[in-house]
């Protein structure tokens, strides 16, 4: 599903992100990606996504050559994959329905159909009951899971999460977990970066340890 | 819900009904957008309301003066019906010779009418022309010859100097007037208004861009996040663009209809002095209006000056926006 081969970053010239990146993540499969901040979680995840070509090397994820897709291409490329960002991202001015709903309505899917599986999605995060309310009317942890929410409405074969339990307590954080493990059995890849060792280690799946851009462990599951 | 065909086995007709809702659900965003950037439109109404005005403003000016030159332009056209060519004889024609050379002139081709005026005829003409009904009574002798007016049928310039030019070389005519030059002057001068009025026209159309381009640019500033969103999970150009687009159109609309609105009421303001202008040099004068096909046309062109507005404007500031 995702392929890092020889892979550097390098921002301004100098400073190296990411180096000598070489891994490789099957469909299916569930992994965290861990590490100190400035590790370089942020800087993979951000090449996953292209946000960021590799200054050197080859990221393939999907089938596709993310240096060789075309410009016009890359939108049609991040539907396929379900983004959790640590600071939500959800849009202040509109329902957490319609939130939801938005990577539905940006392909372009028939209002009924988005409808059903945005009530479906926000069913399965426990949110069913406040579709109406504004984000600003939900705590962190429910910010978080709208969040969520809106990364798999469209049912991604690959879910990325970038911090995702980053300001929440530890039970909201194993609750998060939880979910994404649910997804994860019902096939999606996942990919979680954190920081949270603690709540990781219990969770036993493979984990990518990043110290100054370098892979420096990848720890099978236990 | 329930006749959906499942994708699997019905591959082709999954592919082709897939397609028309994809189409239906576009329609559908398409008229979302239209109403959700109007609504926002009309949550800041003395804004957009200045915006509009400015267009108006800026529609206005090359539209009235578009609408001066073609009353001219009718004014030019009925004067150059009335254009004549005067053939002047020798003083020492009779009038049997006079009538002999009318003849002459009445069977040119391209001679419609004729008139033969005789010295007494010619000298009231005068009196009556100049006001001067006692000076020339004094006079012993009239001293005018016969002269013969003549309609062309063909009025433009360069056929009338070619009849001229042949009457003048007939036996007996002393001299051909054709008072051209003052229509010809008209004539250049609408000329030069028509040009000024496409020059400003350019020139306002492109102050309507930046106008809407402004105003766009803006807008697009204060949804910066929101469009860093919807590109990070997968929006394409086209649908960032498009409630921008709308909004350009819908302040185009709404400034063409601002500029019809103020060229009525302009028109009306000047309609009472100009109709007594007109009046007192005997002329009959409608003030002109832009009638359904004109302001059809002037209302098309600002929405769509609006939208191309909101376009560059748009598009100018997506290159610069860049999902963090």
């Amino acid at each position: 599903m995702i392929d890092f081969e020889h892979v550097a970053k390098r921002y301004g010239g100098r400073f190296e992100a990411l180096a000598h990146l070489n891994f490789r993540v099957d469909r299916g499969e569930m992994v965290f990606l861990t590490g100190h901040s400035g590790a370089g979680k942020s800087s993979l995840l951000r090449l996953i996504m292209r946000l960021e070509k590799p200054s050197r090397g080859r990221v393939v994820v999907a089938g596709h050559d993310l240096a060789k897709l075309h410009s016009s291409m890359i939108p049609f490329y991040r539907r396929q994959i379900g983004v959790v960002f640590q600071d939500h991202q959800l849009l202040f001015d509109r329902s957490i329905f319609h939130n939801v709903a938005l990577p539905l309505e940006i392909q372009g899917m028939e209002p009924r159909d988005a409808a059903r599986r945005t009530r479906a999605a926000l069913d399965k995060v426990g949110l069913l009951h406040r579709e109406k309310a504004l984000p600003i009317e939900l705590s962190g942890g429910e910010q978080q899971r709208v969040g969520i929410a809106r990364a798999v409405v469209n049912k991604p074969a690959l879910l990325l999460a970038d911090e995702p339990t980053g300001n929440l307590d530890p039970q909201l954080s194993a609750d998060i977990m939880a979910l994404f493990e649910d997804f994860n059995r019902i096939g999606t890849t996942v990919m979680v970066a954190s920081h949270d060792l603690a709540l990781i280690a219990r969770l036993r799946h493979r984990m990518l340890r990043l110290h100054e851009g370098r892979l420096v462990a990848d720890e099978g599951i236990q | 819900m329930t006749s959906t065909p499942p994708p699997q086995r019905r591959g082709a007709r999954t592919q082709q009904s897939r397609f028309s809702s994809r189409l239906e659900s576009w329609k559908l965003h398409h008229r979302a957008m239209a109403i959700d950037s109007l609504r926002r439109l009309l949550r800041h109404p003395l804004g957009s309301l200045l915006t509009m005005l400015a267009i108006a403003i800026a529609l206005m000016l090359p539209a009235g003066l578009w609408l001066t030159l073609d009353s001219v332009r009718g004014l030019d056209a009925e004067l150059t019906q009335s254009a004549t060519l005067t053939v002047y004889l020798d003083s020492t024609v009779d009038s049997a010779e006079a009538e002999r050379i009318h003849q002459a002139v009445m069977a040119q081709p391209e001679v419609i009418e004729t008139r033969l005026i005789d010295a007494d005829e010619g000298l009231q003409e005068l009196q009556q022309s100049l006001g001067l009904d006692d000076t020339l009574v004094g006079l012993d002798e009239n001293p005018l010859p016969f002269s013969i007016v003549v309609h062309p049928d063909d009025v433009s310039p360069q056929t009338m100097q070619a009849t001229a030019d042949y009457f003048a070389g007939m036996a007996g005519v002393d001299e051909v007037r054709l008072d051209l030059a003052w229509v010809e002057r008209l004539r250049q001068i609408t000329e030069l208004g028509n040009r000024i009025a496409l020059g400003l026209g350019v020139l306002f159309g492109l102050g309507v861009l930046l106008i809407v381009g402004n105003t766009i640019r803006l807008a697009v500033e204060s949804r910066r996040r929101e469009i860093e969103v919807v590109m990070l999970i997968g929006a394409t150009h086209a649908f960032v663009r498009r409630p921008f687009l709308y909004s350009g159109a819908w302040y185009g609309l709404g400034g063409g209809v601002l500029a019809l609105l103020l060229l009525g009421l302009g028109g009306q303001w000047l309609a009472l002095p100009v109709t007594s202008l007109a009046q007192s040099y005997g002329a009959d004068f409608t003030m002109p209006s832009l009638g359904l096909g004109g302001s059809t046309i002037l209302l098309f062109c600002s929405t769509l000056f609006g939208w191309l507005g909101a376009w560059l404007a748009v598009s100018r500031h997506l290159s610069s926006i860049k999902p963090e």
